[in-house]
Formats: structure tokens, sequence, C-alpha cells
């Protein structure tokens, strides 16, 4: 085994790796917002919606940092 | 043809109770104790020469420690050599347990998401353990990135958390996706080989054989992911920013 492995399936495991890294975060921050709408406040839909683009802002973020240690 | 889910469906072996607890023998745990018994065996074949020109197998668990130890250097410094027995033994499971289901029949145990949920949570709970034992309350700065000016504060301080609890989920999710799609695309595949007779079938079974060799590789690259994050995520608790 190399120290790292085949450059294309690292690259491929970059690619998968940063597709998750989005979906994650926007599911936690979608899934926090309806929470505290449903259970917490009753804020019906705006507590998703600032979720919703909290968890998009995260995940862009952490696809964004994981970019960076590749470099 | 029988459902693409099929396959994933478990079975009670040998129906057990413990407290009132559910630890049935199923196709999943004797997978697990397989793979932990070939981990095992191995390594203490690779041991008991022992001599100083290594055999074959001896060199190979070599190259892996070696291998081990580069990704904990990259990303932990050297402190983190005293996480090397988890990190290994996590690359190790992870990665026996991705190759061995694709031995048809088997069962890939890591296509479970409690299986993967459970390493995921409970390695992202020990590198909360690890940086709040070191830090302290200074931990907390995790949630604010160096260089944030003051107004941004209450901004930032949301989204750190929310990125924060979607590293278990991501590392979680991707694994378990990753080897379900695979097992999922493989049977479909060789159904269609199978309904299209030798007319036709030869097309979709290439594309099985193909599949597998990529399937293989995918085994490696996740177990290899799933490691290094773990270690990341273990090196941003040791080192804040």
């Amino acid at each position: 085994m190399p120290s790292s492995p085949d450059p294309l399936y690292a690259g491929l495991g970059q690619a998968v790796r940063m597709g998750t890294e989005l979906l994650a975060a926007l599911m936690v921050g979608g899934g926090l917002g309806w929470v505290a709408d449903s259970y917490v406040f009753s804020t019906d839909p705006w507590g998703m919606v600032v979720g919703l683009i909290l968890g998009l802002i995260a995940g862009v973020r952490n696809a964004y940092r994981s970019a960076q240690r590749l470099l | 043809m029988e459902h693409p889910l099929h396959p994933f469906e478990l079975h009670t072996i040998i129906p057990l109770s413990l407290f009132g607890l559910d630890v049935s023998i199923n196709k999943a745990v004797v997978m697990m104790f397989l793979a932990v018994g070939l981990i095992g065996g191995l390594m203490l074949m690779a041991r008991s020469s022992g001599s100083l020109v290594p055999t074959k197998l001896q060199s190979l668990a070599e190259m892996l420690v070696e291998f081990i130890r580069g990704m904990i250097h990259e990303t932990m410094g050297p402190e983190g050599m005293r996480f090397f027995p988890l990190i290994a033994s996590l690359f190790l499971f992870i990665l026996f347990c991705n190759l061995l289901g694709l031995i048809p029949g088997s069962y890939t145990v890591t296509s479970q998401l409690v299986v993967t949920g459970v390493f995921a949570l409970s390695v992202y709970a020990l590198s909360l353990v690890v940086g709040l034992k070191l830090h302290g309350a200074k931990f907390l700065g995790i949630l604010v990135p160096p260089g944030t000016p003051g107004w941004l504060v209450p901004l930032m301080v949301p989204i750190e958390l929310i990125s924060q609890l979607a590293r278990p989920i991501s590392l979680a999710v991707r694994l378990f996706a990753n080897m379900t799609a695979g097992h999922v695309i493989l049977g479909v595949l060789f159904g269609l080989t199978i309904s299209g007779g030798l007319l036709i079938g030869w097309l979709p079974f290439s594309f099985t054989v193909a599949l597998y060799g990529l399937e293989l590789g995918i085994a490696f690259i996740q177990a290899y992911i799933f490691t290094i994050l773990t270690c990341v995520y273990m090196g941003d608790a040791f080192h804040l920013h």
C-alpha cells in the first residue's frame, strides 16, 4: 500500500466527500429549524427557512474547508 | 426479479436475549465476528515469525502500520500516536467489512446505517471529550473561527454549530450510502444479466465485472476516508485552529 492511495481513487473520494458534506449540513440546518418550529416555538415556516439557509452556508463552508485541506 | 434492497434485509439465525435486549445473532453479526477473527488471525500470523527478514505477510502488516502512522502524523502530529490503536482498529475493521461484503452471498455490515452511525457518533463524541479535556472552556472557541469581526459572531456561531453537528452525520451517511448504492447497482446489473439470457446478458454482465473492480477500489477509499476524517476531527480537537 502506498503512502496515499491511487490519485484517481483519491480524487473520486474527495468528490464524494464534498457532496455528502453539503447534504449533511443542509439536513442538520433544516432539521434544527423544523424542530424549533414545531416543538419549541410556533413560528411555523420561518425557523425552517432560516435553518435551511444557515445549513446551506455551513455546508458550503465545510466543503470549502475540505477543499482547502487538499492544497 | 427480486427487490433491489432485498439483500439488505436481516433475518435472525440464533435468537438471543440479554436483560430484555434483543441480541440475536444474524448474518451481519456473523460477518462482524468473521472480520474481527480474520484481522486478529492475520495480524497474529504476521507477528508470529518475528524474523529480521520479514515474511510476505509480515511486510504487508508493516506497510499497513506505516500507512496508518503516516495518516496520523499528517493530521494530528506526533502526539496523536496515542490514538494509534483506535485509528488502526477502525480502519482495519471497516476495510475488512467492506471487502468481505463484496464476496457474493455474504453481507456488507457497513451498509447498515446503525453500524456506521454508531462509529461516527462515538468517534465524534471522543473528539469532543478530548478537546474539552485538553482545552477546557476554551474549546468552545471552535464555534468562532479566528479573524471573525465582532458583529459577525451572532451569525457565525449558529453556522459553526450546524457545521459541527453535520460532521458525524456526513461521516455515517457517506460510508453507508456508498456501500449500499454500490451493492444495489451490482445487484440490479446482475439481475439484468440473468433475465437477459445469453442473447443480450453479456452486456450487463461486462458492466458487473467492471463495476466490481470499481467497488473494490471504493471499499478501500471509503475505509480510508472514514479513518482520515476521524484523524482530522481528532486533530481539530488537539490544535484549536
